[in-house]
């Protein structure tokens, strides 16, 4: 038993472990997580799969076995001690129980105490001994033994439903070299027979992604640092899939109609899956566990952030690459995902807590350079609530690790984004800047001529600095115009200038387009202070954004996937009837209480000895005793 | 002779108005109930009809807390807007009310128990049970309530009020004093509730922190995962579990004090503390193999596999081999006292770690009860 002690601490251990490290994530995860070193150290281990390792499953097998011979050495003592009825006992060691009574009964009668105890559910056995007396045994609760066989029992019935469902199998032929590991994506009717799983393999866990319309007739089993083809005896289309959503926002639920076809004989089945009503057909059961975007078609307007250009389309698709040059660069668009609900903690006007809030499609992609280098974008199709203003937000990264970084656009009276690619136009139009810088400085008091002739130059190069390059620039202009021992406040005075400037005649070049256009509406009138800077914050932070494009998602056609699970299981019964065993093993282990009793009267004497015992001596047994002892002192 | 009659009585009635209750339930409610939800409906009533037999108190609560709780859905007259208009809704019998009652009322019982336990005084005695056991209805009140207005919020947004930590948390707090309660009555000993209190105190701590920090009292609706009648009947059985492991943890506290002599005076003998752990032990044990069992079902028809190796799966493994352990020593080899309080009070800091921590600190399928 301290083998079997050693052993459950080793698992309990290793699966502790497996609960802190993440498992079967891409090898890639693991390298960057830790390194190549402990990578590889972790690898060897087994630590990235630690319940299906080769050691871990040897422990399973080392329990089952000492387990089992655990019952086998126990199970004849108790079938032997559950037959017996402990009649050979002597006088002398009736009296030496710790439970023993003495005392004279005149109407001692043999069936009156044998029916009394049979009315308490106690079995009976009555002995005449030769020349010494009439001995009266009785037991009851003796099914409690049982409970040590149950408990065992169950648990190899468990460990090897645990390994029926393990995939030994596949581990010995790994071994051999009859099947290997694809690591190369490929399409299925590609691979060889060593990366494949007959339709026969006796349990596992794969999975499929369908698109809507699309039929599949092999399933992925993921492995370590790659996969295997899953064979299956029927091949399935996804006719539809649905995402059902609360009246708050957040999804209801995932529903995939399929249709299963079986490969020999060709009958069809037609049935909607949900999570919580998988369907199962020949002995292999379909989930509804994930969903992905299938193939989106997307509409785009492509706006350069940093020109007066005026936007242009681009028609693309999710899981496509779409090319484009721009400024002698060939860049390439990789559109990963899009995603049709998207649920944020979206702030309210007042001081309301954030509530989760639907907000409407993102689509992710990415933008790759000649020499491969890639950022990745998240861009939301329609304005978000914040702090009382709404933004389109399109968050940037340089890599997976990092945290996206957002550009925050602010959205002009029609929750458009035209108002801010106005204005960033507008910005670029070096002509209509004069004019702005022209008439802004028109109405400023300055008296000499020359002194307004180097004013408007003065923020002419401010302007330039802004539009070319942010902020940053701007500083770096004031770093030109202010000598290095100016003092801190001086320059802080100077940028406050300088960013005023700035602000002046933005604001001198929206009323100049208002006026022109006559469309008042499309700058904010209350707060058109605020939109503009929030709106020249956005058009400096448009410098960190990697490639200056703005995609702006006008409609889009949403195809969507379904992942499915096939999982075989013949374990499965094995450990449900296990499980059944267990908790009967336990219920009978704590719960019944077996008594023994013994009744001896002296052949020709009124002397009873009244002896009991209990295999579990708790403190409410001597009361029991007692009561019992007085009970049979009342047979009459 | 006659208090039998009353007896017999009273237990009839109460069968019978649960049998009355159950039909009403069914022919109101039978389009949003699937038949295994029919059939843990018709298992509910045979069992509570069961417990109020055998426990007369146990009869009284569930009295108090359906009138109650009636009174309360009666005076929202389907709207949520009832809790504005309605003064009792308001700072009496709306669930968010009704379970901030039960935060008070918790502490104050404990703080009586401890009177008891110095004063020796029948008067606090009684008097914390009865706080106890009001503090419990308004509880159930409260999540019974929860219940109903999360079917006001929507028709498809309802469901059973165990669904997350928040709602669990509330759970733990009256599933451990219904235990503590029985043990308390069957062995006429109160003392122990000074102990026991202390763990469900800080269960409400925790309620309070989490709903004015974090706002989780709001109702969520179910995840699709969620979706089914196995959470009516895997997470009670785990709470029942839960709320044993914590109170014997609670007992071997005050069996250790004893044993070191701190305030031993006050505390029962050594050896009635020892059997209450086992007991209380015991039945956590068979609940909480039952809860993983049906967990384990409930996996595989909605994860495609009785057992991932989730974080959580793992730790209530864990859980589960430190008890059998326990058991084994205490069973197998006779073993008794002071080893056994400290596993005992040790065993709580990990059946914490699998109930709390594993949410707040490792991912996985289970995350339904994230902070």
């Amino acid at each position: 038993m301290r083998f079997a002690i050693t052993m459950f601490s080793f698992l309990a251990i290793a699966s502790i472990i497996g609960t802190v490290l993440k498992q079967n994530e891409p090898y890639n995860n693991y390298i960057i997580k830790f390194g190549q070193f402990w990578f590889e150290i972790f690898e060897k281990l087994g630590m990235y799969n630690v319940y299906q390792a080769f050691w871990f499953l040897l422990i399973l097998v080392f329990l089952i076995i000492s387990t089992s011979l655990c019952i086998s050495r126990n199970t004849p003592k108790i079938l032997k001690d559950y037959k017996s009825f402990q009649d050979r006992v002597r006088e002398k060691s009736l009296l030496s129980f710790k439970h023993s009574y003495q005392f004279s009964l005149k109407n001692f009668s043999v069936k009156k105490t044998i029916s009394f105890l049979k009315s308490h559910n106690y079995k009976v056995k009555h002995k005449v001994i030769e020349g010494n007396g009439d001995l009266i045994i009785a037991k009851k609760g003796d099914l409690q033994k049982f409970g040590y066989i149950f408990t065992h029992l169950a648990i190899v019935i468990i460990s090897i439903g645990g390994l029926l469902d393990g995939n030994l199998v596949f581990k010995v032929q790994e071994l051999i070299g009859t099947k290997q590991i694809q690591l190369e994506d490929q399409p299925l009717s590609k691979i060889p027979l060593k990366g494949r799983m007959s339709e026969d393999n006796l349990s596992y866990r794969a999975s499929i992604l369908l698109s809507e319309g699309d039929t599949k007739t092999a399933a992925i089993l993921r492995a370590k640092e790659g996969y295997l083809v899953q064979e299956i005896p029927f091949s399935i289309t996804l006719k539809n899939f649905n995402i059902k959503h609360y009246s708050t926002g957040q999804p209801k639920s995932f529903e995939s109609e399929l249709l299963v076809t079986d490969k020999k004989t060709g009958e069809t089945i037609n049935k909607t899956i949900s999570v919580n009503k998988p369907l199962t057909y020949k002995g292999v059961t379909i989930y509804q566990a994930a969903f992905e975007d299938g193939g989106s078609q997307l509409d785009l307007l492509v706006w350069d952030l940093n020109s007066s250009q005026p936007s242009f389309k681009m028609n693309s698709e999710i899981f496509k690459n779409n090319k484009l040059t721009f400024e002698n660069q060939n860049l390439t668009f990789e559109f990963k995902d899009f995603r049709k609900f998207n649920i944020l903690e979206v702030g309210q006007n007042e001081e309301k807590k954030p509530k989760p809030t639907n907000v409407g499609p993102n689509f992710l992609y990415k933008v790759r350079n000649e020499s491969g280098q890639a950022k990745e974008y998240q861009t939301y199709q329609l304005p978000i609530l914040i702090d009382g203003k709404y933004f389109f937000m399109s968050g940037m990264r340089n890599s997976p690790q990092e945290e996206f970084k957002y550009l925050k656009i602010p959205a002009d009276d029609n929750l458009s984004i035209e108002g801010f690619m106005v204005l960033k136009s507008l910005l670029n139009n070096p002509q209509k800047v004069q004019n702005a810088i022209n008439k802004g400085i028109n109405t400023s008091a300055f008296t000499n001529a020359g002194k307004k002739e180097a004013f408007k130059l003065g923020a002419k190069n401010i302007i330039n600095a802004f539009v070319g390059g942010g902020y940053n620039s701007v500083v770096d202009e004031m770093d030109l115009n202010i000598p290095d021992q100016a003092s801190i406040a001086d320059k802080e005075k100077a940028i406050k200038t300088y960013i005023n400037i700035i602000y002046l005649v933005s604001q001198e070049l929206v009323r100049g387009y208002q006026v022109k256009n006559n469309e008042d509406i499309v700058f904010p009138i209350k707060d058109a202070s605020r939109f503009i800077q929030d709106a020249l914050t956005a058009y400096s932070d448009s410098f960190f954004y990697g490639v200056p494009l703005y995609l702006e998602l006008k409609e889009f056609k949403e195809v969507q996937a379904s992942g499915l699970q096939l999982t075989k299981s013949p374990g499965q019964f094995w450990v449900y009837l296990g499980s059944i065993l267990l908790v009967l093993g336990i219920f009978c282990m704590i719960y019944i209480q077996e008594i023994r009793l013994w009744i001896f009267r002296k052949k020709g004497s009124n002397r009873l000895i009244v002896s009991l015992a209990t295999n579990r001596d708790r403190m409410d047994f001597d009361q029991y005793a007692i009561e019992f002892k007085d009970k049979i002192k009342k047979i009459t | 002779m006659l208090r039998n009659i009353k007896d017999k009585f009273m237990n009839y009635s109460f069968g019978l108005m649960l049998a009355c209750l159950t039909i009403i339930a069914i022919s109101k409610f039978n389009n949003f109930m699937d038949n295994y939800e029919l059939i843990i409906l018709i298992g509910s009533a045979i069992t509570f009809t069961w417990m109020g037999n055998v426990w007369s108190n146990f009869r009284k609560l569930f009295l108090y807390t359906f009138l109650l709780s009636f009174i309360s859905i009666y005076f929202y007259k389907g709207t949520l807007e009832g809790i504005e208009l309605n003064f009792i809704l308001k700072y009496f019998l709306s669930s968010q009310s009704a379970i901030m009652w039960m935060t008070a009322l918790y502490p104050l019982s404990l703080v009586t128990y401890w009177i008891y336990l110095f004063s020796k005084q029948d008067f606090y005695g009684n008097l914390a049970t009865k706080i106890t056991w009001i503090a419990t209805m308004m509880g159930f009140v409260g999540l019974l309530v929860r219940w109903y207005e999360s079917y006001l919020i929507g028709i498809d947004v309802g469901h059973i009020p165990v669904s997350n930590l928040y709602e669990v948390f509330v759970l733990f707090c009256l599933i451990t004093s219904l235990l503590y309660l029985h043990y308390e009555e069957k062995l006429e000993i109160k003392k122990m509730g000074a102990f026991v209190l202390i763990i469900i105190t800080a269960a409400v701590a925790f309620i309070l922190w989490y709903t004015l920090e974090k706002g989780a009292n709001e109702i969520q609706p179910l995840v699709p995962a969620l979706q089914s009648y196995w959470m009516k009947i895997h997470v009670p059985a785990n709470f029942i579990g839960y709320g044993a492991f914590a109170m014997a943890a609670m007992i071997s506290v005050a069996y250790l004090l004893k044993d070191k002599g701190i305030i031993g005076s006050y505390l029962p003998e050594l050896n009635v503390l020892d059997e209450m752990t086992y007991k209380a032990i015991s039945i956590g044990f068979i609940f909480f193999t039952i809860a993983t069992i049906l967990g384990a079902i409930w996996a595989a028809e909605a994860w495609g596999g009785y057992w991932s190796w989730d974080p959580k799966e793992t730790w209530a493994l864990i859980v589960w081999l430190n008890y059998a352990a326990w058991l084994h020593l205490r069973l197998i080899k006779g073993l008794r006292g002071t080893v056994l309080a400290w596993w005992s009070l040790g065993g709580l800091v990990i059946t914490t770690f699998a109930f709390l921590g594993v949410n707040l600190f490792l991912s996985g399928l289970h995350s339904y009860g994230e902070l």
